[in-house]
């Protein structure tokens, strides 16, 4: 089956990363995702998307972050990328579920921040992370129905 | 992302509208620290109306916990979607937060 492909482009403002995370899950439930699996989907994306607006651009507008969404029968692939300061590929090493690990009883021990690349690792089936020529690819896919 | 502001039973009730992300985050630990600077620190946060939340929304929940705990107060957390419950749930951060159905328990529960 040929995929679906979509591919949306935004401005590096915080305030526009919504626009991409709830066409991705209108794309997802016409797909024939359920509600959760959809949702789950727009999560990891608007958190890869976050991540460049955040770390590559430093929060800066008028860079453009670009999503390249493919659907299959059985599986989704979602590309964010961006031509900003590459990520420490370390990190995407580091996090995991592990990140998720905490004193109940000692709030001060529990991050403010630092979920993001967790969260995506958990969702997705997997994750790939490239820089090269100055354009930096996060790449995540999700076997469908799983 | 709205926020309303009201008492239920005498507690801080905060409704929130809309989605709970990186561009909105920091208006909910704003609101939550200006309303601490005048000692209320008991507060619900009414989720209701969220239908989406990410790592930065649920990041500023837990520094707006953290600062109502250090000053001898709790948020509880009211209402929550399915989508935004797996979230809370995924993160585990339902082991820190008191979880209600309702913003009426939530508030009875002080």
């Amino acid at each position: 089956m040929k995929p679906k492909e979509i591919k949306l482009i935004i401005d590096s403002k915080l305030e526009d990363v919504a626009l991409v995370g709830r066409e991705v899950n209108k794309l997802c439930s016409a797909a024939g995702c359920p509600l959760l699996e959809a949702s789950d989907v727009e999560l990891c994306v608007v958190e890869a998307v976050t991540n460049s607006i955040e770390h590559a651009y430093k929060l800066k507008a008028g860079h453009k972050v670009e999503v390249a969404f493919a659907i299959y029968s059985d599986e989704l692939i979602v590309g964010v990328c961006d031509t900003g300061e590459p990520m420490d590929p370390k990190l995407l090493e580091e996090k995991g579920p592990s990140s998720f690990l905490f004193d109940p009883d000692n709030l001060e021990s529990i991050p403010e921040g630092g979920r993001g690349l967790a969260i995506i690792k958990e969702i997705m089936d997997s994750v790939n992370y490239t820089s090269k020529e100055g354009k930096n690819c996060f790449t995540m896919k999700k076997k469908l129905g799983a | 992302m709205e926020i309303v502001q009201e008492q239920v039973n005498g507690v801080d009730v905060l409704r929130l509208e809309g989605r709970l992300d990186a561009s909105s985050s920091k208006e909910i630990k704003d609101r939550i620290s200006d309303l601490a600077k005048n000692k209320r620190v008991n507060l619900v946060v009414d989720m209701a109306g969220i239908n989406f939340i990410d790592s930065s929304g649920l990041g500023s929940l837990v520094a707006s916990l953290r600062s109502a705990n250090k000053l001898g107060g709790d948020i509880r957390i009211a209402s929550l979607q399915d989508q935004v419950r797996a979230i809370f749930e995924l993160t585990r951060l339902h082991r820190i937060f008191e979880i209600f159905d309702d913003s009426l328990t939530a508030a009875k529960s002080f």
